[in-house]
């Protein structure tokens, strides 16, 4: 006759470390026995259909076998416990479905760029190292605060080493550490203390113009600034050459290392035409450089 | 962070929200509409504007306050200026200005908890218990609602400007970095 349901494995489905130790304990049901004439001796242990070797098995009590595994390793997802019903016929009591993977390594190397987007919008995007894989669901969450106020969590979205966060504030320290959690375990970054305005790429320079002025060997640039002075006072580098070379000049930086929307470029050949571009970061050099501006042109008067 | 750069920070950050009051105010005045966003627009502060602390005081009294005084009326006045703006911050009409309110609010948050770190660095007491929660009652109707919003911005920008003039000097009496000489306890 069929077997009913006649018993049942503890733990049910469980999440293991790669290379622990496992027991599990196949449990029959009392009406079974007398019914089905079936006893814990009778169990058979199988791995995907693979027999374990009898001596993982060990009989606790009449109703209840136990096999146990001194490395995970081999352990593969089905793990079932069977039993030769009326001697001759293998039936299935019940089956578990075992994960395999590792905790959370602590996420390393967390870092952050502000990246301005425009006037008033200033997105910080911090990266890390998450760790080796786990071959688990692992979730990450960049987690941030000031002394007395806490933050909701950045959940990063599609990648797990980066998040973004909208909206941050300058002038106060920041504390941030990112949180790795699965079904194995939790681990946290290091945390990292620091004040946004530290770490910012600006926009780089627009409306870039160039003008011949009285003298032939002069330029005049000029140009907007898309980060306000309340924000961050700005340095510049000023790169030029003549169209078709390749190689570009630089002005000294110590000559543009102070706030300005205009600068004028000497020592240039008369009646040539130079192509220009321009960057800027904040003026004590604490941060990034903005990338370089569009290029823009301009000849010099003729001698 | 040592008491110099935490008064250069709170510096900092107090012109950054002047910045970002200048442009903020004049786009929620529009938002309220006339008579608040004409110029000239200068009504008398009616009982209800009281609640919100008032920048308006005796220039030398202030300077002769000590700088303790002074941090502590600083770090009130904001704490209770932050409570109105949050109120002001949720019906704020179009999504871009809810959203530079709320980044204005959080800085201005930002402006509290620096103060507090600028007292504890210079070994000041901060102010006793919460700022007092604006309990009082819904402007009756929407003029005086408007009005109350009309001095609260107005009252941040004075707060703020001299704000910015406090701080700028404590941060001249304060040497820049206490360099703290680690004696060796070599025969001394």
């Amino acid at each position: 006759g069929l077997v009913q349901s006649c018993g049942h494995i503890i733990p049910e489905s469980p999440v293991l470390a790669l290379g622990s130790n496992f027991t599990a304990l196949c449990i029959l049901n009392e009406s079974c026995l007398d019914f089905g004439n079936i006893y814990a001796n009778q169990i058979i242990w199988k791995i995907n259909n693979r027999v374990v070797p009898k001596e993982q098995y060990r009989e606790i009590n009449r109703t209840v076998s136990s096999v146990i595994f001194n490395d995970t390793s081999s352990l593969a997802t089905l793990l079932t416990c069977n039993v030769l019903a009326d001697g001759q016929i293998e039936q299935n009591i019940y089956g578990i479905t075992v994960t395999l993977g590792l905790p959370p390594e602590k996420p390393k190397n967390l870092s952050c760029i502000v990246r301005q987007m425009s006037q008033l919008t200033y997105p910080m995007t911090c990266t890390w190292n998450p760790g080796r894989h786990t071959f688990l669901d692992t979730h990450f969450r960049l987690k941030y605060r000031w002394p007395q106020e806490s933050f909701p969590d950045c959940i990063p979205k599609g990648a797990n080493n980066s998040c973004t966060i909208s909206d941050v504030q300058f002038f106060v320290n920041l504390e941030l550490w990112v949180e790795a959690a699965n079904a194995l375990g939790k681990a946290e970054s290091d945390p990292l203390v620091l004040d946004p305005i530290e770490i910012v790429k600006p926009l780089s320079p627009h409306n870039l113009s160039v003008n011949s002025g009285i003298l032939p060997t002069v330029l005049k640039l000029s140009w907007e600034n898309q980060i306000s002075g309340a924000v961050m006072k700005l340095k510049f580098n000023i790169r030029y050459k003549i169209v078709g070379d390749t190689n570009w000049m630089q002005v000294p930086p110590e000559d543009t290392a102070s706030p300005r929307t205009s600068f004028s470029v000497q020592g240039l050949r008369p009646y040539t035409e130079y192509v220009f571009s321009i960057r800027c970061m904040k003026e004590d050099g604490v941060g990034y450089w903005s990338d370089w501006s569009e290029e823009k042109t301009g000849i010099t008067t003729e001698d | 962070l040592g008491a110099g750069q935490s008064i250069q920070k709170t510096y900092d950050l107090t012109r950054y929200l002047e910045h970002q009051l200048r442009t903020l105010a004049g786009t929620y005045l529009n938002y309220l509409g006339p008579p608040f966003n004409e110029p000239d627009f200068n009504p008398p502060r009616l009982a209800r504007a009281e609640r919100v602390p008032s920048a308006t005081v005796d220039l030398d009294l202030w300077r002769g306050l000590t700088d303790n005084a002074r941090l502590a009326a600083n770090y009130r006045a904001y704490s209770r200026l932050l409570c109105y703006l949050r109120a002001l911050d949720g019906q704020a009409g179009t999504a871009e200005l809810r959203h530079r309110l709320g980044h204005f609010c959080s800085s201005l948050q930002g402006l509290v908890l620096s103060i507090a770190g600028v007292m504890s660095s210079l070994g000041y007491p901060l102010p006793a218990g919460p700022p007092a929660p604006p309990g009082a009652p819904v402007a009756p109707n929407d003029f005086l609602k408007k009005m109350e919003d009309f001095w609260l911005l107005k009252e941040l920008q004075t707060w703020l400007w001299r704000s910015a003039k406090d701080f700028n000097r404590l941060k001249k009496k304060v040497p820049p970095a206490v360099v703290t000489l680690r004696l060796e306890a070599r025969g001394f």
